[in-house]
């Protein structure tokens, strides 16, 4: 299997902090990082599934490379996004998004059984961004206050608004399963 | 990018320094003083020898005091903060947060609210990770508190070297601790590092020692 890890983070400094924390989790297998300026530049047939990695509060310049993550649309591969990975995977399905401040432990519920966690948790959350409600995903768990967790309705297609590699690295290693 | 390092003078916050030096503009070291030598958010031994530590680094210090009581010591910390962002033009914070989610929920939010970026490079790194890292970077630190079993007297004053490295990992496994500290097993002073200019000498100390608990109370320093 080989996977595609995509850094959304502008500064490199960000990349110790969200993107090497997943590659620890995924190291046994083969796998590539892109930044996500560079992504025209992917053949995407090659892999076999994509993580979307997250970034910094501050960080919002991958928002203006959407249209380059659309063309994820077309692949057919099994993605996850995590966090700002979360709001793109939304964005490419046109998706709403609020402003929504969320850092810190959260107590999290599954609503629907699925393949990457089963029962309640806690999850690391962090960002300033959600969303309310879905069209084209179904909701796989929530916090009393916002969607945590979707997966799409007919792609191979995942989405955790929290930091898994935090507490929850299961569920990484379990999408690698799926 | 202009940051400001969250500097306790420790091995993690030198470290995160040395990383985000790399392709960024270090403009000021913010230290927290912090009166309560239990503070969950601030390490507290040799904090008055970082002063020496910002004059080899030739990077100027902001000192916060604080009676280091639970809410109180954030409020201190987005003062200091908010006055490194006043004086300094800093773009954003540095961190040596490993895996304390209640020390990086809470400077995150206080980063949030300033509109400042906050980086932890050491974020999720592992203990043995870590302690790699301070040996590649060839960073030379002391250890300046213990609280657990087994440290005793001696543990005080020693040099993280790659021998007392090695007593690390095999302590870690005979008694769980966590070889790099991070669960409050111990403390340490940088006293040299490639971005010194200049050699932190221990000219006189105290240990104060009881129970597998104790600190190297630094009386006399110099640069040299």
């Amino acid at each position: 299997m080989k996977i595609l890890l995509i850094s959304t983070c502008k500064e490199k400094l960000s990349e110790y902090e969200f993107v090497n924390p997943i590659i620890e989790i995924i190291k046994s297998f083969e796998y590539d990082i892109i930044n996500y300026r560079n992504l025209d530049a992917i053949n995407f047939q090659i892999y076999d599934k994509i993580i979307i990695c997250g970034t910094s509060l501050q960080d919002n310049d991958y928002l203006n490379y959407l249209d380059d993550f659309k063309k994820l649309k077309s692949h057919d591969k099994y993605i996850l996004g995590i966090c700002s990975g979360f709001q793109i995977i939304c964005s490419m399905f046109d998706e709403q998004i609020v402003d929504q401040e969320e850092i810190g432990m959260i107590n999290v519920q599954t609503k629907i059984h699925n393949s990457l966690i089963d029962g309640d948790f806690q999850a690391y959350n962090m960002h300033n961004f959600s969303i309310d409600a879905v069209n084209s995903f179904n909701i796989l768990a929530k916090s009393k206050k916002t969607i945590q967790m979707i997966s799409h309705k007919t792609l191979n297609i995942f989405g955790v608004s929290f930091h898994p590699e935090v507490r929850n690295e299961q569920i990484v290693t379990n999408f690698l399963l799926i | 990018m202009k940051l400001g390092i969250l500097f306790s003078g420790g091995k993690d916050s030198y470290l995160a320094m040395q990383m985000a030096a790399d392709n960024n503009e270090i403009s000021c070291l913010l230290t927290m003083n912090s009166h309560n030598q239990d503070s969950w958010m601030f390490h507290t031994p040799a904090i008055t020898w970082t002063k020496l530590q910002a004059e080899s680094l030739d990077i100027p210090q902001i000192i916060q005091e604080t009676e280091g009581i639970q809410d109180k010591e954030l409020d201190d910390l987005f003062e200091l903060i908010i006055n490194a962002k006043k004086e300094y033009s800093i773009q954003g914070i540095v961190t040596g947060a490993l895996a304390s989610t209640y020390q990086s929920t809470r400077i995150q939010k206080i980063c949030n609210k300033l509109d400042l970026w906050c980086f932890n490079p050491l974020w999720q790194l592992s203990q043995e990770r870590l302690l790699e890292k301070l040996q590649a970077y060839q960073i030379s630190s002391i250890i300046t508190g213990v609280a657990a079993e087994p440290f005793d007297s001696s543990w005080l004053g020693k040099e993280l070297d790659s021998s007392t490295i090695n007593e690390l990992l095999l302590y870690s496994k005979k008694y769980r601790i966590n070889p790099a500290g991070e669960g409050g097993e111990f403390e340490s002073l940088v006293i040299n590092a490639p971005m010194f200019s200049k050699k932190l000498k221990i000219l006189s100390s105290k240990i104060h020692f009881s129970n597998f608990s104790g600190r190297l109370e630094i009386k006399e320093a110099k640069l040299e």
